[in-house]
Order: C-alpha cells, then sequence, then structure tokens
C-alpha cells in the first residue's frame, strides 16, 4: 500500500509514514496511530515493517494447532448481569468470549477492528465514521447492525444507567454532569455504517470502544431482560452453558460456519472460581486443576512459578498502577499543601523496590505511563522532607497532622504499598495509618474515602485515564478534582492526532497534575500470569483481556 | 426427663430469639450502605431511596424483624445480592457440602481418637502412651491453615500426588477431599484423643477395674466391657461439640483448599456484605451450635446414670 493509497484511509496517514521514516515516530506509536486512524493492524504492521524491518513473529505460528479440549482457567466470577455497568475486567472475560467489542485491544497493547471493520476521522476529530462488519450473526440468528450499535450507545449515555461509558464517550454528550446524550451525536448513515458527531474532539474514539464495559450488547437487551446471564445473545465465539457466581462459567464453542471470526480450536472453555485466596489458584494450576490463571495476584509468586518446571509465565509491562488518591473537597485535603506535602515525601524507587520487587517503572504523580505513546517526560518528584515540612507549616500543621488511608487487604502489593508509604511520610512530622480492609468494603467507598488507595487497570493512551479519572464531574472521578485548565488542555489534548504535538500539552496536564498533588503514584506494575506448558498461543495482555482465539491445547 | 428436655429446647429457643434480635439491629441498622451495595457506586441518592422504598426499607424495624422470623420459619432466608439468587438455594448447598466434608472428617477423627485415647489411657505412662500424646499435641497446636500450607507445599507441589484445590469443578472427587480432611483430622483428633486418654486412665485406677483384674478376668473383657462404657462419658461432649466446629468453625480450611462449604460462604458473605447470606449463615450457625449443645447434654444425662431428675 503506497502513500497516496493511505492517504485515501486517512488524510493524516502519509505524515506517519514519513515521520516512521525519518525517525520522529516510533514503530510502536505508528502502529497505534496508524490503526486507531482505519488502518487494519496487519496493514499497518506490514507498512511499519517495510519501513523498520521489523515484522510480528507469532509463537502460536511455531507449531500446527490441535482442535479440540476445554480450556479451564482460574478466575473469579461476579455477577455479570449487565455488561454496561461492569467495573471488573474478570466480568469483561466473561462475557467477551459471547459479546464482542467494535474494537479489540491487542497483546500488543494497539486497538484493531473488530465488529467495527474499519473507521473513518474527519481532520478535527470530530466527526468519525465507523463501518460495521457485514455478515456478522447473534447466535439468536438476528444480523448484527447499526441498531444494535446506537442502542448501546444510547444507553450507556443515559446517566440513570450508571455506566462508566459515560465518562468515557464524554464527547458525545453534553459538558455537564448529568447531560444526556446529544441530539446528532450518533447518526445511523445505513444498516452498517454508523457517523459519530463529538462536541470535542477525540483521538481516542476507537480505543475507548476497547474497554470491557463497552462489549455490544443486542439491540433488545433490555425489552429481553436486560440480563445477560439469564440471556447471554452475543455475536463471540462460543456459547455460555453454565454460569454460576463464586463457581463457575462455562462455554461451549459456536457452529463454526455461524461466527464470523478468526478459526477457533477449542471445544469450550470453564472459568472456575478459586476464591480471594492466591495460593488456591496457583495451587489448582500446580496440580493441573486448571490450565491457565486470569492473573498472579501476588508477585510473590513470580520466583515460585519460575523455579517449577510444567508451567509458563507470562510478563507484560502495563499502565497498571495504584494511586494513592486525596480527596480534594475533603479535610485536610482540601488544602492543596497538606497533599503536597504527602508527596514530597515519597521516594518512588524505594517504593517500587520495596513494594514491588521491581517489577515495572517508577511513578510520577500524573497517571501517564511511559508505555503511552503521549507520555512526556517531564521531571520526576524527589523526595524533600525539608519541603514537607515547611509545606505543612504553612498549611497550619507545625506540629503534624494525623490521617489514615483506605486500601484493600488483598492483593498484598496494594497494602504494603500504603504501609511503606506510612513510613515514608512520617518523618515529615505526618501519621499516617492505614485502614486494610475487604475489598467489598473498600469499594464501597472508594469515590467517598478522603484518602484511598485505588489500583487502576491498563489503558492504552495517557489522555482516556486522564479523561475517566481527573475531568471535572465524571463518575469515576475519585479524588473530585476539578480544575479548568486541566480540562480545556485535555480537550485539547483529546483533539490533536500528532503525537509529538499531543506530547507538549500532555507535559503541560503532567505538571499540573503534579504540581496540584492530586495523588500519590508509587510505580506502574508490570504483570503476569501463568499456564501450563500444554496452553499453546496464549498471549498476555496489558489489560488482562483473555482472548482465546489463536489458543488450543497440546494433548497430554 | 421430659421437663429436662422441654426446659432444654425452651432455653434453646430463647437463646436464638436474643441472638436473632441482636444480629438483626447489628446488619439492618445502615439499610443506606446496602442500597449502595445492590445498585452500585454511581446510583443517586434519589435511586437508593426509592430502592429502600419498594423493598421495605423504610418501614419501622420492629415490623421488618417480625416478618423477617416470620418468612425465615417458612424457609425464606431473603435474596443474595452477591450470588443475585435467593439465599436458601446457595445456604443449604454449602451446607451440604460442609456436611459432607465434616461426615469424612468424622469418620476418621472418632474412630482415630478413640483408638489412640484408650491405647494411651489404658497404661499410663508407658511408651505408646507418650508417643501418642507426644504426636496428638503437636497436630492440635499447629494451626489449620499452617499445616494447609505445609501438606500443600509436599503432596501438591513437591510430588503432584494431589490436586491442591477442592471445589469439586467436575463433580465429587474423592482426591479433593484428602486434603481437607486430613489437615481437619489432624487438627481435631488430638483433643478427643487427649479427653479419651485422660478419662480412659481415671477409670482404669477405679477400684472396680482392679477388682475385675484381681479376680482373673481377662485384659481385653475388662477394657471392653467394663471400662469402656464409663471412659466414653467425657469425651462424648467433646466428640458432640466437635459437629459445631467442623460446621462453622473450619473456614480457614475452606478458604484455602477453595472448598465450597457453609464457612467459606459466610466468609465470602462478609467480605461482600451481604446482608441475607450473613443473616442465614449466622442463624444457622447458631442453631447449630445451640442445638449441639443441648444434644450433648441430653446425650450426656441419658450416658451418665448418676445424674437423676427430680
Amino acid at each position: 500500500m503506497n502513500k497516496s493509497d493511505l492517504g485515501k484511509v486517512h488524510a493524516a496517514l502519509p505524515r506517519l509514514v514519513e515521520d516512521l521514516e525519518h525517525g520522529r515516530l516510533k514503530r510502536r506509536a505508528f502502529l497505534r496511530t496508524a490503526t486507531l486512524l482505519g488502518l487494519s493492524a496487519p496493514v499497518a504492521y506490514a507498512v511499519a515493517g517495510t519501513i523498520t524491518g521489523e515484522y510480528p513473529v507469532s509463537r502460536a505460528q511455531a507449531q500446527e494447532p490441535r482442535h479440540g479440549g476445554i480450556l479451564r482457567t482460574s478466575m473469579n466470577i461476579k455477577d455479570c448481569s449487565d455488561p454496561a455497568i461492569y467495573d471488573w475486567s474478570e466480568k469483561g472475560n466473561v462475557a467477551r468470549q459471547v459479546i464482542e467489542p467494535l474494537v479489540m485491544l491487542g497483546p500488543d497493547n494497539i486497538a484493531r477492528p473488530w465488529l467495527a471493520e474499519r473507521w473513518e476521522a474527519s481532520e478535527d476529530l470530530k466527526t468519525w465514521t465507523f463501518y460495521l462488519r457485514q455478515g456478522v450473526k447473534w447466535n439468536n440468528g438476528d444480523d448484527f447492525i447499526a441498531d444494535d450499535v446506537i442502542a448501546n450507545f444510547t444507553r450507556w449515555l443515559d446517566p440513570a444507567t450508571g455506566s462508566s461509558n459515560y465518562g468515557r464517550f464524554a464527547a458525545l454528550r453534553g459538558p455537564d454532569d448529568g447531560d444526556p446524550m446529544l441530539d446528532n451525536a450518533i447518526e445511523k448513515v445505513d444498516e452498517h455504517t454508523i457517523r459519530f458527531n463529538l462536541r470535542t474532539a477525540d483521538l481516542a474514539l476507537p480505543e475507548n470502544m476497547t474497554d470491557y464495559p463497552a462489549l455490544i450488547v443486542h439491540r433488545r437487551f433490555v425489552e429481553e431482560g436486560g440480563n445477560f446471564v439469564e440471556n447471554p445473545v452475543g455475536t463471540g465465539p462460543f456459547l455460555l452453558q453454565e454460569f454460576a457466581i463464586g463457581q463457575r462459567a462455562v462455554f461451549t464453542k459456536r457452529d463454526a460456519a455461524e461466527y464470523w471470526g478468526p478459526e477457533i480450536y477449542l471445544d469450550g472453555l470453564e472459568f472456575l472460581d478459586h476464591g480471594d485466596d492466591p495460593a488456591a489458584s496457583l495451587a489448582a494450576l500446580a496440580s493441573g486443576q486448571v490450565d491457565l490463571l486470569y492473573r498472579l495476584f501476588s508477585i510473590d509468586q513470580v520466583p515460585a512459578i519460575r523455579q517449577r518446571g510444567g508451567i509458563r509465565l507470562y510478563e507484560v509491562a502495563t499502565a497498571q498502577t495504584g494511586v494513592a488518591r486525596m480527596k480534594v473537597t475533603e479535610p485536610p485535603f482540601d488544602n492543596e499543601m497538606v497533599r503536597q506535602a504527602v508527596a514530597a515525601c515519597i521516594d518512588h524507587e524505594v517504593l517500587l523496590d520495596l513494594a514491588y520487587q521491581n517489577f515495572g517503572l517508577p511513578g510520577e504523580n500524573h497517571h501517564v505511563s511511559p508505555v503511552h505513546p503521549e507520555y512526556a517526560e517531564i521531571p520526576r518528584p524527589q523526595q524533600d522532607y525539608d519541603r514537607a515540612r515547611q509545606l505543612l507549616a504553612e498549611a497550619g500543621y507545625p506540629d503534624g497532622i494525623d490521617v489514615s488511608i483506605d486500601c484493600v487487604a488483598q492483593p498484598t502489593w496494594e497494602s504494603n504499598t500504603c504501609q511503606i508509604i506510612a513510613e515514608m511520610v512520617r518523618p515529615a512530622g505526618i501519621n499516617l495509618s492505614v485502614n486494610i480492609m475487604p475489598g467489598g468494603t473498600y469499594w464501597d467507598r472508594w469515590l467517598t474515602a478522603p484518602f484511598g488507595f485505588t489500583s487502576w487497570t491498563h489503558r492504552p493512551l495517557g489522555v482516556t485515564v486522564l479523561n475517566l479519572g481527573y475531568r471535572t464531574g465524571v463518575p469515576w472521578n475519585e479524588s473530585s478534582y476539578s480544575n479548568p485548565e486541566f480540562d480545556r488542555l485535555l480537550d485539547q489534548a483529546n483533539g490533536t492526532l500528532d503525537v509529538d504535538a499531543r506530547r507538549e500539552i500532555m507535559a503541560q496536564l503532567e505538571a499540573i497534575m503534579q504540581g496540584d498533588a492530586v495523588i500519590v503514584q508509587p510505580f506502574w506494575r508490570a504483570i503476569h500470569t501463568a499456564s501450563s506448558d500444554r496452553v499453546q498461543g496464549f498471549e498476555i495482555q496489558p489489560a488482562e483481556e483473555h482472548h482465546y482465539h489463536g489458543v488450543w491445547l497440546q494433548e497430554g | 426427663m421430659l421437663i429436662f428436655l422441654l426446659k432444654r429446647l425452651g432455653f434453646m429457643l430463647l437463646t436464638m430469639l436474643v441472638v436473632s434480635i441482636l444480629l438483626f439491629l447489628v446488619l439492618e441498622i445502615n439499610v443506606e450502605n446496602l442500597a449502595t451495595r445492590v445498585l452500585g457506586q454511581f446510583s443517586t441518592e434519589e435511586q437508593r431511596q426509592i430502592w429502600l422504598e419498594e423493598n421495605g426499607y423504610l418501614r419501622p424495624i420492629y415490623i421488618r424483624y417480625l416478618e423477617w422470623i416470620g418468612d425465615m420459619l417458612q424457609g425464606d432466608f431473603g435474596h443474595s445480592t452477591r450470588f443475585n439468587v435467593p439465599v436458601s438455594e446457595i445456604l443449604f448447598d454449602r451446607l451440604g457440602n460442609t456436611g459432607l466434608l465434616a461426615l469424612c472428617v468424622f469418620g476418621v477423627m472418632v474412630p482415630l481418637a478413640l483408638t489412640l485415647g484408650i491405647l494411651a489411657g489404658m497404661r499410663e505412662g508407658s511408651s505408646m502412651d507418650r508417643s501418642i500424646t507426644f504426636f496428638s499435641v503437636l497436630t492440635t497446636s499447629v494451626p489449620e491453615f499452617a499445616s494447609a500450607v505445609f501438606f500443600s507445599a509436599i503432596f501438591v507441589f513437591a510430588l503432584g500426588w494431589l490436586p491442591g484445590t477442592s471445589g469439586m469443578a467436575q463433580g465429587f472427587n474423592w482426591t479433593e477431599m484428602v486434603l481437607p480432611v486430613v489437615v481437619l483430622v489432624l487438627y481435631g483428633f488430638g483433643y478427643i484423643a487427649r479427653m479419651m486418654r485422660a478419662s480412659m486412665a481415671e477409670v482404669m485406677q477405679s477400684p472396680y477395674i482392679r477388682t475385675a483384674i484381681l479376680k482373673g478376668l481377662p485384659y481385653r473383657r475388662v477394657i471392653t466391657k467394663h471400662a469402656l462404657r464409663n471412659a466414653l462419658i467425657a469425651p462424648f461432649t467433646v466428640i458432640i461439640l466437635q459437629i459445631n466446629w467442623l460446621l462453622s468453625g473450619v473456614i480457614a480450611v475452606e478458604y484455602f483448599f477453595s472448598y465450597k462449604g457453609f464457612g467459606a460462604l459466610l466468609l465470602e458473605a462478609s467480605l461482600n456484605t451481604d446482608i441475607d447470606v450473613i443473616q442465614g449463615c449466622a442463624i444457622v450457625a447458631v442453631f447449630v451450635a445451640v442445638g449441639t449443645q443441648t444434644l450433648a447434654d441430653i446425650g450426656y444425662t441419658y450416658l451418665n446414670p448418676r445424674i437423676r431428675f427430680s
């Protein structure tokens, strides 16, 4: 495909190719941006390969795949009734075997077309046209059409639904919290074409469609009961046969002739719940009761896995992290200087080493990861106790201050991190007590606690995270942060295609977040999972999505 | 005897009534929290109020309590917010699983503990007595969660002989029962064995046993015919009380081996603020505790003829 052909897909693509050729753009950033602009992933890889000489090699191609077998995965089974309000990756992993997204995030952290075959964006990134894949059938026999997608977006953008997509697709609704979807936000061009008219430019629209609450349910989902488990209608490769919260989810392969997608080698899937004890799932894998783990819950398990034969370890660098976020509306954290004092006590390298055995990268208190393409390198916050004490004194606490932080008991790296933070802030006169509580209790109060430690999953773009967690009024803005200048720059970043230009804006956003000291972000986590040697073709994905399209089981 | 039985049953009902009131008050005072749990984090205050109204949570607490007790007496334990099914559907399933585990443990533990206790108590101070005493004290001193890790490390990770979890995902599999049963037997048997030993040793020193031996009765006959019946009275109470422990006190073992039992259910419900399940489990646990206590009292009275009723 030459540059003029690329220009037909999107006007900006030839410039991207030039940037790659001249070394102004890294291969990974090219792949990501090109696929976002509608170039299919294989073509993007091919174009990048002709320039850089690097071609992807799939491990699954090394051997001839074997058909058959049931893949058993250890994973918590939670209530999966309504995909629109999913709040755990595990829920997404159950549902995505039956229902699928418009755009899928691959193991390489690059979005690729899925139920949407391709898309085009206007120059100003405010108008996006999505061409849906034709010939896709729901497992109830209906055709997959534009009405399905419109019904989903309409529901997500109804504030009453309570979906996190309300923040994710904020450009399709009014600017204020509680505003409904804009009248002309979604146009049905024909049965398989949809046009999105955005209030503000949003580069990440396709990538936002990869997240687990954006799995597409049937257009009559609500009319037919609004319960995915009871009425598991989907376009995906598997059929849900059995589902019991806290126990299991069982799937059989859908008739190959009915499924539009890549060949499926497995006859079926079983997700088995082994509870919250990290040792239980590992014991199940070691004794052959399961073939694959959803993830390794404890970093302490990595050395044990490495020493054990017959088990394969998977590792990937991610933008997963945890943030010790301070609620800017609650005393004493409504005082900026208190927050800055807490941040000034932190040594991120030491935190990473002590709490996470150096599996990752140090954080910088702005929630934009070095794996994000638009990450801008700005000075990392340094530990400075003199400054911390001075800030506390100026804030009216010359004799120190007593505060507490809430966190979950499992996984242990979260509570360990909080304990180390508590030790780090003590010399400055901040007596931080750590309230370790069960997950259920914490997640009931994660939006209201004055000081809490919340884990955040991977998102492919930095702007996505900032839109979800730090824009004024969005549901997941757990720190109640509100800064008009920040929101304005974020809008600007959302509409900036050029990675270098976007990086400059991100540098300002990162600096604002550091200055406002909304979060202490200790580090970026590498994540791990493990499987038996029988499992072939599985690739760990940074958002912990489990896709089984290329997965097969060796005999034995 | 009848008056005694009625008194025990009356006391049992009274205990359960008091516990049920306390339980209801503790768990149902914060209904706002329950609404948030059911409707999700993004629910509005208005949505929560509507839900509370629709589900009757805004009525006076004594009316709700009486209704709750009435429903429970008819087998309706409410609805689980975590499992999204009626509580009775999971509660009795899990109770059945734990009952099965308890039965297996009992089947091994009681004969083993009694045999070792008798052997140790027959000749107090012998090398067999000392060996059995040492072994039973050792195993009972190690908490279940520690021995679970220890046995798992050996039999699952090192030798690969046994399955690591006991979720029975593919239906009942006896190999999955081995580790939880072994861990519980080792923890629980020492207590009964020690009690049996002490009781046996005491009986063996009593004059009527000395007389039986001196008049030339075979030693085996002295043990089986004369000593055992009296020696079994004290351990009986301990054995009956183990039922209570096995049904609601083996949370750590069920959790570690991912066994879908009653204890694990109670833990999961507590971690997820699943109020109806907590209430149901707690009431059943109290019933089991009070019931086994009553059974032990009655059994003890029956076994010991020295206790008379006036």
